[in-house]
Parts: C-alpha cells; sequence; structure tokens
C-alpha cells in the first residue's frame, strides 16, 4: 500500500512537472528559421512548385495521405500502432487541410511535428526523419502541396486509448526521441553519398520502417536500417551486409527501387506502395544516390552480375515433400527450375523473399497470396492466389526450408511454429482459401 | 536437353470413375484431362491461373467442395482427390439422352453464353457456389454478393457477365433452401 502510494505521488509530482515543462515550452526545440516567416509570393509559389512535386514524390507523402480509392490529398488511410488506429489526415488545401497555413506553419509542421495552434503531430507523421529537410525543399513541397486542388474532406477520428489521445504528450515523446539538430553533410564523404544520405534519411525515411523502435516507439538509431516488423511483417535489414546478404548490389538495389522488379524479385506488400507512390517517380541520380548510401559508397562502379548462393543442405524427406508441393502448386507459375514467367511471375531462384533472416515475407506471400501488381513500363505481376487453405503449418515449413535452402542458400531452420505465427495474422477470408 | 521427366502413379477419382495410370512429374492437370483422359472441356485460356476458364471442382469428404484451375496445378496435386470437371455434371440417362445439371440448365434458359468458351468455369463456379450455400444459407439480401464473389475471377470475352449472373442468381432464389428466411 505504501509503494502504491509513493508511486502514486511520484507519478503525480512527475506528471505535474511534465506538464509544467510542455506548458512552459521548455520542452520544445525548434530546428525551423525566422527566415520562413516572410511569406512566399505568388510568383515563387508558382516557380517552386514543380521542385515541390519531386519532394513530395521522394518523401512518399501520397502514399499515406491518400487513402485507397479517397479523394487525393484528402487522408483517411488508417495505421494501426501498439497504442491504437492513427489516420493520416488530409493535407490538401482546403479548410480540413492545410488550407490557410502559412509558409512558417508548414515548416513547424513538418520538421517540428507541431501544427498551427500548437497542436502536437502524432510521429506516425514522420517529421523526426523530415527534421532533416532542406529549407528550399520544405518551401518546394509547400507550393506544391498549396496548388493542389483543395478537398473539402473532414478528418477521420483516431482510435487511440488515454493517455495517447492527450496530444501534449508529445511533447515529452520529442524530448526524447526528436533530434535537437539535424544532420550536416559531412565534409569526407562524396556529394553522391551526401545526396543518398540526405534522400534516404530525411526525405525517403526509409528507417521509419527498417529501424527497430524502443518502447516509446522513438526509433533505435544505433540499430538504424538493420530490420524491424511492422504491421506483424517484416522489413529486412537494408544495411550493407543485409541487402548483400538478399542478394542486392548497389545497381541492382536502383533499379529495384526505379522499377519495383530486379533479379531479387518484385517489391510486394508495404514496399509495392513505396515503389508505387515514390521511388519510382524519382531521378535515376536520387536511386543511384541513396544506392551509394545504403551501400556505404563514395562512387558507384561497374559491377560483376551477382552470383546466385550455393544451395544449403536439406534432409532428403523434407526436400521430396517440399519438391512434391512446389510441383503441385508453384511450378506452373514460377516454373520447374523456380525460373518464373516474364510479366506473370517471379522467378524464385536468387528471389530476395527466400534470402532474409526472418521467413515472414515468405510465408505471408504464399498463405494470403498478394494482389496484382503494375510495374513501370507497362510491366506487370499476375495476383497470386492463396494456399491458407491447401498447405498445413508442417507443409509449409517444409516448403519454405527446402525453397530457402535450394534457391537463397540459407540453412532450414523455418519450424512450424514460425508459419502458425504468420497464419495466426490472417484473415478468415485467407483461411478459408477464398 | 534434360531427360524426360520420370513417370510417378497417378490415382484418382474423376466424374465418380477411379482413375490410376503413370503420368511424367510435372504434368499440369489441364494436360492430364486433355491428353491422358480426353476430357477437354476444362479449358487452356491463359495458362497464368487468371481467367479461370480452367477450373474444376475438388469434391472431398466433410469438407465444402472447392474450384481449382488446372491449368495452373499439378497432376499429381489431385493425388487421391475426387474431381468433377465440367463433363461430369450432367446426368446420362438409361435411354442415352443427357439431363442437364441445373446450373447447365440455368445458362441455357438465360442464354448465358455465347461463344461457350469460358462456361465450363462458370458451370463449376456456379456449382460450387450452390454446394455450399446449401451448406451454409445466406440471408436474401446477400444473394447478389454472394453471386459477384463466386463469378468475379472468371473472365469472359464475350463479355456475357449480365446473363451468367442474372441465371445464377435467380436459380439460387428459386432452389429451396440456399437462402435464409
Amino acid at each position: 500500500m505504501r509503494t502504491f502510494l509513493l508511486t502514486l505521488a511520484g507519478l503525480a509530482i512527475g506528471g505535474t512537472a511534465l506538464a509544467g515543462l510542455v506548458f512552459s515550452g521548455a520542452l520544445n526545440r525548434s530546428v525551423v528559421s525566422r527566415t520562413v516567416e516572410t511569406p512566399l509570393t505568388a510568383e515563387q509559389i508558382k516557380a517552386l512548385a514543380p521542385q515541390g512535386a519531386k519532394v513530395a514524390a521522394a518523401a512518399d507523402c501520397y502514399a499515406c495521405h491518400t487513402a485507397r480509392g479517397g479523394a487525393p490529398w484528402a487522408g483517411g488511410m488508417p495505421f494501426e500502432t501498439p497504442f491504437g488506429v492513427i489516420h493520416a489526415t488530409n493535407i490538401s488545401p482546403s479548410r480540413e487541410g492545410i488550407g490557410g497555413w502559412s509558409r512558417a506553419e508548414f515548416h513547424r509542421a513538418l520538421r517540428d511535428g507541431i501544427a498551427p495552434g500548437g497542436r502536437h503531430l502524432y510521429p506516425a507523421m514522420p517529421y523526426t526523419s523530415y527534421r532533416g529537410m532542406t529549407e528550399g525543399d520544405v518551401d518546394a513541397l509547400f507550393a506544391y502541396m498549396t496548388t493542389r486542388t483543395p478537398m473539402p474532406v473532414g478528418n477521420a477520428k483516431n482510435g487511440l486509448a488515454f493517455p495517447f489521445d492527450q496530444r501534449w504528450t508529445l511533447a515529452a515523446w520529442n524530448f526524447l526521441n526528436l533530434p535537437a539538430s539535424v544532420a550536416e553533410p559531412n565534409p569526407e564523404r562524396s556529394e553522391l553519398w551526401n545526396r543518398g544520405r540526405y534522400v534516404t534519411e530525411a526525405l525517403g525515411h526509409c528507417g521509419e520502417c527498417h529501424t527497430p523502435r524502443d518502447l516509446t516507439q522513438g526509433l533505435r538509431t544505433s540499430k538504424a536500417l538493420t530490420g524491424a516488423v511492422i504491421e506483424g511483417l517484416e522489413a529486412p535489414d537494408i544495411t550493407p551486409a543485409g541487402l548483400t546478404h538478399m542478394g542486392f548490389s548497389a545497381a541492382s538495389l536502383a533499379t529495384f527501387m526505379g522499377s519495383g522488379l530486379s533479379a531479387q524479385g518484385a517489391a510486394t506488400h508495404q514496399m509495392f506502395d513505396v515503389v508505387h507512390f515514390s521511388t519510382r517517380h524519382m531521378d535515376r541520380a536520387d536511386l543511384l544516390a541513396m544506392a551509394a548510401y545504403f551501400f556505404d559508397r563514395d562512387a558507384l562502379t561497374d559491377e560483376a552480375p551477382a552470383v546466385l548462393p550455393e544451395p544449403a543442405p536439406v534432409a532428403a524427406d523434407v526436400a521430396a515433400r517440399a519438391q512434391a508441393t512446389y510441383a503441385g502448386l508453384c511450378a506452373g507459375c514460377h516454373g520447374a527450375m523456380g525460373e518464373g514467367i516474364p510479366h506473370v511471375s517471379v522467378a524464385m531462384r536468387g528471389n530476395a523473399s527466400l534470402r532474409t533472416a526472418s521467413p515472414s515475407g515468405f510465408v505471408r506471400a504464399v498463405l494470403a497470396g498478394l494482389p496484382a501488381q503494375s510495374f513501370p513500363d507497362g510491366e506487370r505481376m499476375e495476383a497470386m492466389p492463396s494456399f491458407a487453405a491447401d498447405l498445413d503449418d508442417a507443409a509449409m515449413a517444409d516448403l519454405t526450408n527446402w525453397m530457402r535452402a535450394e534457391w537463397g542458400g540459407q540453412a532450414p531452420t523455418v519450424q512450424t511454429r514460425d508459419v502458425a505465427a504468420v497464419r495466426a495474422t490472417l484473415t478468415t477470408r485467407h483461411a478459408a482459401g477464398d | 536437353m534434360t531427360a524426360l521427366p520420370k513417370p510417378q502413379t497417378l490415382s484418382l477419382t474423376v466424374n465418380s470413375k477411379p482413375v490410376s495410370m503413370p503420368v511424367p512429374q510435372g504434368v499440369s492437370m489441364q494436360e492430364f484431362l486433355h491428353e491422358w483422359l480426353g476430357l477437354t472441356g476444362a479449358r487452356m485460356g491463359c495458362g497464368q491461373g487468371i481467367c479461370n476458364a480452367c477450373t474444376v471442382m475438388v469434391e472431398e469428404p466433410g469438407k465444402l467442395p472447392r474450384e481449382v484451375r488446372t491449368c495452373i496445378t499439378g497432376a499429381h496435386w489431385f493425388e487421391g482427390k475426387t474431381v468433377r470437371t465440367v463433363e461430369g455434371h450432367a446426368r446420362q440417362n438409361a435411354d442415352g439422352s443427357l439431363t442437364l445439371s441445373p446450373v447447365q440448365q440455368a445458362f441455357v434458359e438465360g442464354f448465358a453464353f455465347q461463344c461457350g468458351y469460358c462456361t465450363p468455369g462458370f458451370v463449376t463456379a456456379a456449382t460450387v457456389l450452390i454446394e455450399r450455400l446449401r451448406a451454409a444459407p445466406v440471408p436474401r439480401e446477400a444473394v447478389e454478393r454472394v453471386v459477384s464473389e463466386a463469378l468475379d475471377p472468371h473472365i469472359c470475352r464475350c463479355t456475357g457477365y449480365v446473363r451468367y449472373h442474372t441465371a445464377v442468381r435467380d436459380l439460387v432464389l428459386a432452389t429451396p433452401g440456399l437462402v435464409t428466411a
């Protein structure tokens, strides 16, 4: 009882102190300079908007701020977080969106996470990453967004439990997780590398999915880009070691981001949206810069084509059962030798999904299926059926182990419980095999 | 040149008849039906699992029937299974005449198909739907939706969709036990 009272008193004092700090503004650390208090002229906005379109594509604003089938930029896309559901907001220049926002207010929202009126944004909006954007790019984005068609669409209510629905508490979150300053160009690295870092970290905000998070959901920067689980799926390790392990080279990575397809397979799940709404619209120079940064290189040189991994040994009974499954259900589209069919289905030989540390992305694709996907230049991959009703956990584990070993060179360590964990995330529709 | 695939015995039931014979590994179910059994009703359309002209019914005891695409599924996957192709729906009478299944009759009466290439797939889909509704009837207001969902994966190049849909919907509504009160 005594401990309980002390804890309660501690919490009350702590809470009051926190509230005091928040309301005194002591926790606010803005990176926005005073120069943006001067409004942009109509001519400036017109001149900056085309550059802003490129910034919006690289920063992937549309993917989150447009619900599938919804009005452009009008928000409404739901996000499952450990604290509840958050909806992306309307950012078209309407009354419900950013209509009437000043240049300075836009800068503050994007880089400090604070909307007009001092309203804190939830960090589902990646302002911790956008904080590193240059003043010029934010101006260009402001010019582009304020010249979109206003969409009079109201914002959806968030489903957050107390105390996460209390926006003022985010001042404390920001104090813990928002960097006080932003990365300056590293003079010891090349212009290519520095541009790559800027596009990757400030604009592309790749770390928001590929960097693991701590208990407060802040990014663990010491583990940057080493992979994380997001909405039940693994965003793989994209450090140089992780990318190499998946079979990527800098050149093939740039191709993958630009087209969604490479010898390593097709972009699927959330990464398809990233390619579809963002990276395929980026300049080739920026894709190459990102590839250089991801592989920590100052310059890109011609590379020999990646060598496919040697098959790993698999128990004969596992291989026999898996080969029967593969011949029955997979070979019709992916080929008897895992070679795939151009414009229909990806090759499985050397496919990155068979080489990631976790098999969850592969298992999810097989059990739940994938929708048909369109890629640049008329390229397309057909829908993958769901096989949840055809394959039980043991059969799926055998298939995964054999394919990962045969075409991914990975030791067969997948257990039936790994499959069961992925199956638990499927909807009843997938489980019924419809 | 690779060696010919090794034959492996395949035993299954097709249209109520047991079948058992050596079949090379890697042969698709559709090739098997066409080339080994002479059942050419399950049509080769896209060969990529998209058009569903090639589907057959798989019936397993204790389970609801399912539609399976034969163009992308290996013949040996059907080992031990019970399969109904479009040739297995009509009933042959003692005098040698045929009585169409209710679905086939509804398609004829409703002028549902034109060239007929996709029809085996639509017969399969509609029959699977009706068998499933017999096991789990749906409210009257859900009929349009379940019919759409069942026929949706099937492609008809003559665009006979409306008449297929109407024929199946009317059959579902007219058949006792498929719709709850």
